[in-house]
């Protein structure tokens, strides 16, 4: 099963996701483009390394992409993400909703993004400018706690910035 | 004997020092759970790592009470970043 379509060790080309040419229903395009950061709770980063579980995850986001479109009421949702070396500025994660109003268009745009970050089994190893690394782990994809530890979703170094 | 081989992913990979764990498995390990208790007792450094992490079969998420995948092979997923 091909997932390079999804999940791009190549850097992600956003133009021909936009899809201006179709859905002339639509008048709004939201996007959201997600670069490295140079920084993470108070360290210096100076690169990050994304490794994917590639069948799952691409099977996730377009889980995601098909969940957007019927909950939202839009035509067309595209998420595409990086792995592999990435600096910073680069272009970890694209997300693209086309929408007959802008309203739509956001609200199904920041769904998208947020449901691919937190269920996608897609890593983010930083490396520090100190020569150190670590995988930043903040949510559990496993769903089969059982009901003592259902509560402990851990969210600890969750950063929503 | 059977065998089970488990593929490991992120930070499990690095306290591993492998992209792969192959365990040899009794009659007695039928589901996903016993598989990860026998390879929490061969690898008692990996166990606390092993809570968290989901488990897969081929692109689709198992659960601790299903049964061992036919291939016997499980992908050990860590939390991801989230934010």
């Amino acid at each position: 099963m091909s997932f390079d379509d999804v999940i791009s060790a190549e850097p992600i080309a956003v133009e021909p996701l936009l899809a201006l040419d179709e859905y002339p229903e639509c008048g709004g395009l939201a996007m959201f483009v997600g670069t490295v950061r140079d920084h993470h709770e108070g360290r210096a980063v100076s690169r990050l390394a994304y490794t994917a579980h590639g069948p799952l995850a691409a099977k996730i986001i377009r889980e995601v992409e098909a969940t957007t479109r019927a909950r939202f009421g839009v035509p067309y949702c595209r998420v595409r993400h990086r792995v592999g070396e990435l600096g910073i500025g680069d272009v970890a994660i694209v997300c693209v909703v086309r929408a007959p109003h802008r309203a739509e268009a956001f609200e199904a745009c920041r769904y998208a993004v947020d449901a691919v970050k937190h269920g996608a089994p897609i890593w983010k190893e930083e490396f520090y400018v100190d020569g150190t690394s670590a995988f930043v782990e903040g949510c559990c994809i496993r769903d089969d706690f059982d009901d003592h530890a259902a509560h402990d979703h851990s969210h600890t170094s969750h950063d929503h910035a | 004997m059977k065998h089970v081989v488990f593929e490991l992913f992120a930070n499990l990979r690095k306290l591993a020092g492998t992209e792969e764990l192959r365990v040899e498995a009794g009659d007695a390990v039928l589901s996903v759970g016993d598989a990860l208790t026998l390879l929490a007792r061969e690898r008692p450094e990996l166990a606390a790592s092993l809570e968290r992490c989901a488990c897969v079969s081929g692109d689709t998420i198992v659960r601790r009470v299903d049964a061992l995948p036919a291939d016997g092979r499980i992908a050990l997923l860590p939390p991801v970043a989230g934010g």
